[in-house]
């Protein structure tokens, strides 16, 4: 397939899905009305039988998986140029593997969010996922600051951390804007799939970046001794774990942090009623995501706490300028702000 | 690294009749390959305008009557086959209706 031929066609998915989060949410929304339902079993009583919403799902699950698959997917797309992309990285990372490390079960046994394959089993995998993720949040402009780049500033604004570690880092997005604005500051950056940490140190020596090292390992499980950051933090990473193993990551975070040090994490949690509950909860199993439920369900502040932190917060984080935390308009995920505090004593 | 082989899942249902989930899969593969298509067709015609090989101007202006004329078969040739399925009705003698051998 040719580039303008592949281009058209995701822009057209965009442009559908742009369609479906604005015009065709806000018509189920308003078929759904303000009042009735106290529970997601209500609203789902009231709309899953109706056309609108069989519509409305059809169009979450068949766009999302025609932007992947399908004759012009990022799959075909990125393997027909598998070997050039492939000798770009050809430069060995050693860093980027760890011999020993044997990927959870939770991880490989779901394609998360309807990548063939998910993030971690093809080499090229780090590449279909940095294109894709260029359209996450359609609503975003391209003019606008993004996601990451605001959950920096709001850190930043705290203070300036020393020594930090970015937990599920992917290809480095939510890494790279610590790296380039702490250029004094070390950055270690984590994750278990090979692709994404391997394009991740691509891009990282290509940027003349010295202050970030991207390693394959288990956020669960990593090999830094005790109190060697001032800083954990994790983007989207959270909502793709089972309760359990966010109780490890928990746990692990609490043991690499010096005490004094703060952990703060990015990831979808705080819904503001029961309809944006059932639309985040149906978004879940239409986009295979099968540990968001789970997440949104935990009761996060007191489970941070009881892993010894102090001043667990979680608070609403709004990605854009350009969205009503508390309004309805448009379809968008529930950015979440969590964050704690690893007692001085 | 380990590779999975591609799952043979039923892919999620929708719709109250599943033949619907599946004709919106094709529909919407074709109005893709449209949009492709007439993505193509402007670059060609942006091209060729710059190369002064079209007048584009003249591609845009209303056919006339003698054109809509000759182009009129075309257009009832393609209607009938786009709506005549529509009707339920054999293209072949043979056996009517639904069938089962249970
Ligand atoms: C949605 S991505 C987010 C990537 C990156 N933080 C960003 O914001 O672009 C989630 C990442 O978490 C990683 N991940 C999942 N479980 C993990 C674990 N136990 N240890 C380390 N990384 C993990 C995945 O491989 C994936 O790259």
């Amino acid at each position: 397939m040719n580039d303008r031929a592949f281009t058209a066609a995701q822009d057209f998915l965009l442009s559908a899905k742009t369609y479906w989060s604005t015009t065709m949410y806000r018509a189920l929304r308003d078929s759904h009305g303000e009042e009735g339902s106290q529970t997601v079993a209500d609203v789902a009583q009231a709309i899953e039988d109706s056309t609108l919403y069989q519509v409305y799902a059809w169009y979450e699950r068949h766009l999302q998986r025609m932007k992947y698959a399908g004759r012009y997917g990022l799959v075909p797309y990125h393997n027909e140029r598998r070997i050039d992309l492939l000798s770009e990285l050809d430069s060995e990372d050693s860093e980027c593997t760890q011999e020993s490390l044997t990927l959870p079960a939770y991880y490989t046994v779901v394609d998360i969010h309807q990548h063939p394959g998910g993030v971690w089993s093809d080499g090229i995998a780090g590449f279909v996922y940095e294109r894709g993720a260029r359209t996450t949040t359609p609503l975003a402009g391209a003019a606008e600051k993004d996601v990451h780049e605001r959950f920096t500033d709001l850190i930043l604004e705290e203070w300036k951390p020393a020594n930090i570690l970015d937990m599920g880092c992917g290809f480095g997005k939510s890494t790279q804007p610590f790296v380039r604005r702490l250029p004094d500051s070390t950055v270690e950056a984590i994750d278990l799939s090979v692709p994404c940490l391997r394009l991740a140190s691509y891009a990282a020596r290509e940027a003349q970046a010295s202050n970030v090292r991207f390693r394959q390992m288990d956020a669960c499980r990593t090999d830094y001794e005790a109190g060697s950051f001032d800083l954990v933090t994790s983007t989207m990473v959270l909502h793709e774990m089972p309760p359990k193993t966010i109780e490890d990551l928990l746990d692990e975070a609490f043991r690499v942090l010096t005490p004094g040090g703060r952990m703060i994490h990015l990831d979808f949690y705080c819904l503001p009623d029961v309809f944006r509950r059932f639309i985040h909860y149906g978004h879940a199993r239409r986009n295979n995501e099968p540990y968001m439920q789970p997440f949104a369900e935990l009761q996060l502040s007191s489970l941070v706490s009881s892993k010894g932190f102090v001043d667990a917060q979680v608070a609403p984080f709004q990605e854009s300028d350009r969205v009503d935390l508390d309004g309805n308009e448009a379809w968008r995920f529930p950015w979440t702000v969590i964050s704690a505090t690893k007692p001085k004593t | 690294m380990n590779k999975r082989t591609k799952s043979p899942r039923a892919e999620q249902q929708f719709f109250n009749d599943p033949a619907l989930d599946r004709f919106m899969g094709a529909f919407m593969a074709l109005a893709t390959e449209h949009y492709v298509l007439l993505d193509r067709v402007r670059a060609m015609e942006k091209q060729l305008t710059e190369a002064g090989r079209l007048d584009q101007e003249a591609l845009d202006r209303e056919p006339d009557e003698i054109e809509r004329a000759e182009t009129s078969a075309d257009r009832a040739a393609f209607i009938e086959a786009l709506m005549r399925p529509l009707l339920g009705e054999q293209d072949a003698l043979g056996a009517s209706g639904k069938f089962s051998l249970k």
